[in-house]
């Protein structure tokens, strides 16, 4: 017998008779009834279920004609009248793959049934389904297991909020049997792509916080591995591309006939988003200005100066452009660490503030008390820089209810595994999940101190930087050029950048996930704050740039 | 018979000298210059001359800059010698680049500043990889590489 034995048709024509109930236009006892007379015993109800299996096994027999001779002088068919038994039964002679084990078509409905019913488009769908096809020999077999496997994604992720809130209620042994439930239904879901291998995560982040919560900060990892993990990140998709470039570019319209720049970017990694502004810059009408560099990073543990390191490799890139560059390094471990007096900046250059992904980190889960981000941006504020570049998440993850934040990241990192698989690199796209997957503990696992995954969604940003003493500057149409062209590149079709009140932001299909703005320093008219208009931080020494 | 034959190949010898390409390379740059990039790979195939004047980079600089409507500043070249070379930048950004932009829309068209500038960003991007590579020890090819998602067409 096939995996679906008879037990499992009326489980499934439940389902189906309701919907074939409404199209049909005799009733279901009539039909029982006239093929009943013709001999046939089946219900109508099982018909649907029925026509999935002579069509799944008109494929398996195309596929597989050796097997028809044998099937014609050796197989042995009980009782033909009872038909779904009897394709049943012609299935099991064959020896098709198992059923289970299917790319999933199933994201979204999930995600529907979370949060937001308008993620289920037409689109999804249709992607979803290519992806697919890049299994070739399983696609006739899909609409046969879709509603069984539907079934247990559905279920998982229903545990999986269930499990959220009870966490939240400090239910922890309640929580902690759900956990083991769910880790028992995900052998029967396909892990490798959707729905499955983003609830393996979040099953994974939940039991880490309900059975081993003092080791919170475990997920954090090294320096090193983090950047290298970064280092992935950036080449499995196209979100710090996007980044970089669209920051970039406003930087560089911003220092349009400025001579002496002064970039300070608030965490240099590998520094892989600077080659392309050196060699922009070295082609501007005009000749290239004189550039200096402040990379602010973690410090190294092992002795190696990293920043340096990466310092250099940039002076040598500037050195073979013609461009004047100098480079200076801040190690510190924590953002608020940072004072300016650090950055050394001088009263006539042009200064940009260049922030990918590091202003959620300084924002504390109380809205009541100072948090850094506060002191931060008014020192920023302060330097009179000429632009300030913000890139950030797209995402509401700093809500102070574990439940709501929960659901949230369920949704946004469901959009972002489901874009990572147009990424056929490997190991880029493992190495790059990984980088995801310790975001996402640190959303859920972590509070206080140690959660720096505070993300907040555009409108928040725009609300705190404009009360900070920033006004907007728009992206402009070559901004945004740029980032479409750079998507028609990475050929995935599920990429949209989308233009939100002079804010670029990148995502997939109808779901933004990465936003991009440029701010500068509100006039002193425009000010409304307290904050004495000091125009020019002017305490600091000729520093000598080599 | 064969006395005539020889007396006429001589004459026409005489009035009209037999012209052999390779010995006016600057004819050949002219030629190969004006080739499209498969077919100047091909040429690169001939024989160990044309290999060598294949590998001249300004033929390279004009596959590269032939669909643009105007020529490039001279600031441009410097640049992309220093980040290395025509021949490399048509290889790793403009031919892929080119390939995808020209699919979307099936019209022929010239380049935008737009994405010249595109590409030269992303060939900076690759010279700085391949910088840092060498100086850990050498990865070569193989290790992470930012431009392989040109190379490599994704199919959804």
């Amino acid at each position: 017998m096939g995996p679906y034995g008879s037990t499992t048709c009326s489980g499934v024509s439940s389902s189906a008779s309701s919907s074939s109930s409404s199209s049909v236009t005799k009733s279901p006892a009539e039909i029982d009834g006239y093929l009943a007379d013709a001999g046939y015993k089946v219900r109508a109800s099982d018909l649907r279920h029925v026509a999935q299996r002579l069509e799944h096994l008109e494929t398996v027999m195309v596929n597989s004609p050796s097997d028809l001779s044998q099937l014609a002088s050796d197989a042995v068919l009980y009782n033909p009248s009872d038909i779904a038994t009897w394709v049943d039964s012609l299935l099991s002679e064959f020896n098709h793959q198992p059923l289970m084990s299917l790319p999933s078509d199933l994201d979204f409905p999930d995600g529907a049934v979370i949060n937001n019913p308008a993620a289920l488009s037409g689109e999804t769908w249709t992607d979803n389904s290519s992806v697919i096809s890049a299994v070739p020999q399983q696609n006739h077999q899909l609409t046969v297991v879709t509603a069984m496997e539907e079934d247990s994604g559905i279920r998982l992720v229903h545990l999986l909020v269930t499990c959220a809130e009870s966490v939240q209620r400090g239910e922890l042994t309640f929580a902690g049997s759900l956990i083991e439930t769910m880790q028992a239904l995900i052998t029967r879901v396909n892990t490798s792509c959707g729905i499955g291998k983003v609830a393996g995560y979040f099953i994974d982040a939940l039991s880490r916080r309900i059975f081993s919560p003092q080791s919170f900060g475990s997920a954090a990892g090294s320096t090193h591995e983090n950047e290298l993990l970064y280092h992935y990140f950036y080449e499995a998709c196209p979100y710090l591309k996007f980044a970089h470039f669209t920051a970039n570019q406003a930087i560089l319209e911003a220092f349009h006939g400025h001579d002496c720049v002064h970039v300070i970017d608030f965490n240099l990694m590998h520094g892989l988003q600077w080659p392309a502004l050196i060699q922009a810059l070295a082609l501007r009408p005009g000749g290239p200005p004189s550039l200096r560099l402040t990379g602010i990073g973690p410090p190294s543990p092992d002795g190696r100066d990293s920043l340096r390191e990466i310092g250099l490799r940039l002076a040598e890139l500037a050195r073979s452009v013609n461009v004047r560059f100098a480079f200076r390094g801040v190690a510190a471990s924590r953002l608020e660490d940072v004072k300016p007096w650090m950055l050394q900046v001088s009263p006539k250059e042009a200064v940009a503030v260049n922030s990918i992904m590091q202003l959620h980190r300084l924002l504390g889960s109380d809205p009541n008390r100072n948090s850094p981000i506060e002191m931060m941006l008014s020192w920023i504020r302060n330097l009179n820089p000429k632009i300030v570049t913000v890139v950030e998440q797209e995402a509401d993850h700093n809500k102070p209810g574990f439940l709501d934040r929960f659901t949230e990241a369920l949704y946004y990192y469901s959009t972002m595994f489901d874009s990572l698989e147009a990424c056929a690199m490997q190991p880029e796209k493992t190495l790059a999940e990984m980088y995801i997957q310790r975001e996402i503990c640190n959303v859920v696992c972590c509070e206080g101190a140690a959660r720096v995954e505070r993300h907040e969604p555009l409108s928040k940003w725009r609300t705190r930087l404009g009360q900070a003493g920033f006004s907007p500057l728009h992206l402009g149409s070559n901004a945004f050029k740029q980032a479409s062209m750079l998507l028609t590149l990475f050929s995935a079709e599920g990429y949209r950048v989308e233009e939100n009140q002079g804010c670029l932001t990148l995502g997939w299909h109808s779901s933004p996930l990465i936003a991009a703005s440029a701010w500068q320093v509100m006039s002193m008219a425009e000010a409304t704050t307290n904050h004495q208009p000091v125009g020019i931080l002017n305490q600091n020494n000729n520093a000598n740039h080599v | 018979m064969h006395q005539n034959q020889n007396t006429s190949s001589q004459d026409s010898k005489e009035k009209r000298p037999k012209f052999f390409i390779n010995d006016h390379i600057d004819i050949l740059v002219e030629i190969l210059k004006r080739l499209d990039g498969p077919s100047l790979g091909v040429a690169a195939c001939v024989c160990h001359l044309w290999s060598t004047v294949a590998r001249n980079d300004t033929i390279w600089e004009h596959l590269c800059f032939r669909h643009v409507s105007s020529p490039p500043p001279c600031s441009v070249r410097p640049v992309v010698v220093a980040l290395g070379g025509y021949k490399r930048l048509y290889r790793v950004c403009m031919r892929p680049v080119l390939s995808r932009l020209s699919d979307s829309d099936m019209v022929k068209r010239v380049w935008t500043r737009d994405e010249i500038q595109l590409s030269l960003s992303l060939f900076c991007v690759d010279y700085y990889e391949r910088s840092g590579r060498l100086g850990a020890g050498g990865g070569g090819d193989a290790s992470a590489s930012s431009l392989m998602f040109l190379c490599n067409t994704v199919n959804v």
